[in-house]
């Protein structure tokens, strides 16, 4: 029988298969607190190669992982077991556009696609990372941005998918009626299949898009203005904030905006009609005067929002590594959680910076630490344990939009109980009855095989 | 390996899809992000070599990453570049190695005379105490000298003292690897006196200004210089690399503002031309694939004629079947309609 890699070169061509030391050039994603080591990595080029290489791998019982751009926060495509990276990175086409719908491969940009549409549409779901992160990887974490408080996660825009499934066939999959087989390939993570073609949904453009920015003397009260925004009956079109450490951070990085040194900002988008936003922008101003805010004029809206858009990279210029938790709380929630996160910090002796989704209760708690100092390490992961505790005590998800890889695994059994375990773990096996497909990832169920592994995946 | 500047690096890929290799192979290897990884793991990786350096990827870079300091501190210059770049070094002895090169049978020769079809000689101009140092650049002098002449011809026009300055800044070399060497040509032109040193060839302008030397790019300097200069024409902008990580597209821009030309700009001026220096020469079909892209770009604009500061782009933008111009040639259109 023919070698593996020899026959992959055969399928996608001799400079397509990376093997020797440069296959740990994808060693990890945009998780880096731990490195992986891939067997071989492959590359196809279309569709026909993906699908061949996929079979391949499977009639050989060869173990793989399907990839993106590899920035996956989670670690979700970091190949912890040696397993074969499958880099969907080539099929990056924009095959049709229809009306609303825009038909297209999972290697292409998120931004791509906006682009690729008429002027009059846009794609929705809009992850800090979308000038990069690609629609596939979208899918298999379910994406948000700052647009998910009203247009929702990417859920809310995938129409059909093309998979490929563990016997190697190729399947069409659209929503329908019942047990409808689309929804649950949303944020498998790779586990179930793989995707080779998406149909997404395009929205039409509003209007009129306004954006306010205000500042508050703390989190506490920024917290309640998100609460009070939603309570008298506007859904923004996005609501994100900062608190004082991301904003000091930012300021030091090339993302500088000029936003002051206050305890918290909120970035409010409003859209629509021009008499809708008019009305909108009124009600706000209300809740931002009564829960202590000011409305803060700047002369480059487009910094501001690049400025919370570059906030997690931007770290790098304090710290080369950091953890970053996307938990979700109920937005009553939090102003209590803020104030909790920071009692956190201080017991922990770790720095803490907040830069989130304010409008869904997404939080972003980001944590730097010394990537040379396995001690740092541990004391960002015993304060995301701690955070995630909190998230959930007070009613929320151990994730919102960055998946759970193999960060967040020991969070899955703390929110869903042994029973739901039990059947999630069946319907993956019903999937992929080898467990061929992302193994250890979402689901865990493999032994730590280092100390960091071991700090993520087990409780002390 | 370390170089210790790569730790800076959180691994977000911010920088892959403006890197002009990433977006046509779609690969890590010859991704900015992959590079700094294998620096990071000591991987001795081809990608090394595939960096177009045109350090779009600083630009993109969230955390600040210092790409440029990196990569050319792992890079290694063939035998053959390093011939090269000193040929480059001394544009006339260039020209006429090139213009023997017709019957050698050298393969690299052979290559440089594909794209550049007809090397000509450096001009050569002195005047006595010059307010205006002009400065082509090595490549400029040997493929463009009617460029050289229309800037002469303008800035005479204006009634000022010339003297030519043929040379190489360095730039060639900084970006194989060959930084010592680099710094050594640039601290000449630091040296430079007795008139404002102006450079033609705007890569050039942000490498010796990026090295403190007091240096105005060709566009800067006659800013102040235009009147009632009018160009009746509908062109586009390309943005050379180094020369828009220091902004001097703006200049650019303004200079073709005050002429009144209908600018129609492309889509990412600034993207890669397929160049990359004399990358073309070493990895063809990398190039081709980024010129090709950037002659898409180019096309949907609707216009054929492209403004270009920068000979290497010139060079491959013309190869593409583009009418491309420098700024000093469509200024000297204005000198011979005043003297009609």
């Amino acid at each position: 029988m023919m070698r593996l890699e020899e026959h992959l070169r055969k399928i996608v061509g001799e400079p397509w298969v990376i093997s020797g030391k440069e296959r740990k050039l994808y060693a990890y994603d945009g998780f880096t607190a731990v490195e992986g080591d891939p067997e071989l990595v492959v590359l196809p080029g279309n569709e026909e190669e993906a699908v061949k290489v996929i079979r391949l791998l499977l009639e050989r019982g060869v173990k793989f992982i399907v990839r993106g751009s590899g920035t996956s926060l989670s670690g979700a495509t970091v190949p912890v077991g040696g397993e074969v990276i499958v880099g969907l990175s080539r099929l990056n086409r924009v095959y049709s556009l229809e009306g609303y719908e825009m038909e297209v491969g999972p290697g292409i940009a998120n931004v791509m696609v906006t682009k690729n549409a008429p002027p009059h549409l846009f794609y929705a779901p809009d992850p800090s990372s979308y000038v990069v992160s690609s629609i596939g990887g979208n899918i298999s974490h379910d994406s948000g941005g700052v647009h998910v408080v009203k247009y929702g996660t990417t859920f809310n825009s995938v129409i059909s998918l093309r998979v490929v499934l563990s016997n190697g066939e190729v399947e069409d999959l659209s929503y329908g009626p019942f047990l409808s087989a689309l929804p649950i390939f949303v944020g498998s993570e790779g586990t179930l299949g793989i995707i080779l073609r998406v149909r997404l949904r395009l929205y039409p453009r509003p209007k009129t898009r306004r954006s306010l920015f205000a500042v508050f003397p703390d989190v506490r009260s920024a917290g309640e203005a998100v609460v009070g925004i939603f309570k008298r009956g506007v859904i923004p079109s996005a609501l994100e904030m900062m608190d004082r450490n991301s904003i000091k951070v930012v300021e030091m990085s090339r993302y500088r905006a000029g936003i002051p040194d206050v305890g918290a900002l909120l970035l409010i988008e409003l859209d629509g009609d021009e008499e809708e936003v008019e009305e909108q922008e009124e009600i706000v101003n209300g809740v931002l005067t009564d829960t202590g805010g000011a409305r803060l004029s700047v002369a480059d809206e487009g910094k501001v929002w690049n400025a919370r858009k570059g906030a997690f990279p931007a770290m790098g210029v304090i710290s080369p590594a950091y953890l970053t938790l996307d938990c979700n709380v109920p937005r009553r929630a939090l102003p209590e959680v803020l104030e909790e996160v920071s009692r956190i910090a201080k017991r922990r002796g770790v720095f803490i910076a907040n830069v989130f989704h304010a409008g869904d209760g997404n939080l972003h708690p980001l944590i730097p630490y010394d990537p040379s100092s396995p001690e740092s390490l541990f004391r960002a992961i015993q304060a995301s344990n701690e955070i995630v505790k909190e998230a959930l005590r007070v009613g929320g998800v151990p994730s919102g939009e960055h998946g759970i890889g193999i960060e967040k695994v020991k969070f899955m059994g703390l929110y869903h109980g042994e029973a739901e375990m039990r059947v999630m773990r069946r319907i993956k096996d019903s999937f992929d009855p080898r467990g061929l497909m992302n193994p250890c990832k979402l689901l865990g169920g493999c032994e730590p095989k280092t100390e960091v592994t071991r700090w993520l995946w087990e409780w002390d | 390996m370390g170089v210790g500047l790569e730790d800076s690096c959180v691994h977000c890929g911010f920088c892959l899809e403006a890197c002009p290799t990433y977006v046509v192979t779609r690969s890590e290897v010859h991704s900015p992000r992959g590079r700094i990884t294998a620096v990071k793991l000591d991987v001795d990786s081809q990608g090394f070599d595939t960096c177009m350096f045109c350090r779009r990827c600083e630009l993109a870079c969230p955390s600040g990453v210092e790409y440029a300091r990196i990569i050319t501190k792992v890079r290694r210059a063939t035998p053959e570049k390093i011939l090269m770049n000193s040929l480059l070094e001394r544009p006339r002895l260039a020209w006429r190695v090139l213009k023997a090169g017709k019957s050698l049978n050298s393969g690299l020769i052979q290559r440089v005379r594909l794209s550049l079809r007809d090397p000509q000689e450096p001009l050569e101009y002195r005047e006595e105490s010059p307010e205006v140092i002009l400065f082509p650049g090595c490549l400029t002098s040997l493929a463009y000298r009617r460029t050289v002449e229309n800037a002469l011809k303008f800035l005479k026009a204006k009634g000022l003292r010339v003297s030519v300055l043929n040379g190489c800044c360095g730039l060639a070399h900084r970006s194989e690897g060959q930084v010592e060497r680099a710094q050594e040509l640039v601290r000449r032109l630091t040296n430079v006196k007795g008139g404002t040193l102006v450079s033609l060839s705007s890569n050039c302008t942000a490498h010796m200004r990026e090295s403190g030397v007091q240096v105005l790019d060709f566009s800067e300097y006659v800013l102040g210089l235009l009147g009632q200069e009018r160009v009746e024409l509908s062109l586009t902008v390309h943005d050379p690399c180094h020369a828009n990580m220091i902004g001097l597209g703006k200049a650019t821009r303004e200079v073709l503002r005050k002429l009144g030309v209908n600018l129609v700009e492309m889509e990412e001026p600034s993207f890669e031309c397929g160049a990359g220096g004399g990358y073309f020469l070493f990895h063809p079909q990398i190039a081709e694939n980024v010129m090709e892209l950037k002659a898409e770009k180019i096309r949907r604009s609707g216009t054929n004629l492209v403004v270009s500061t920068n000979p290497s782009c010139s060079l491959v933008l013309s190869f593409k079947g583009f009418q491309v111009v420098h700024l000093a040639d469509l200024l000297a259109q204005t000198v011979t309609k005043s003297l009609e």
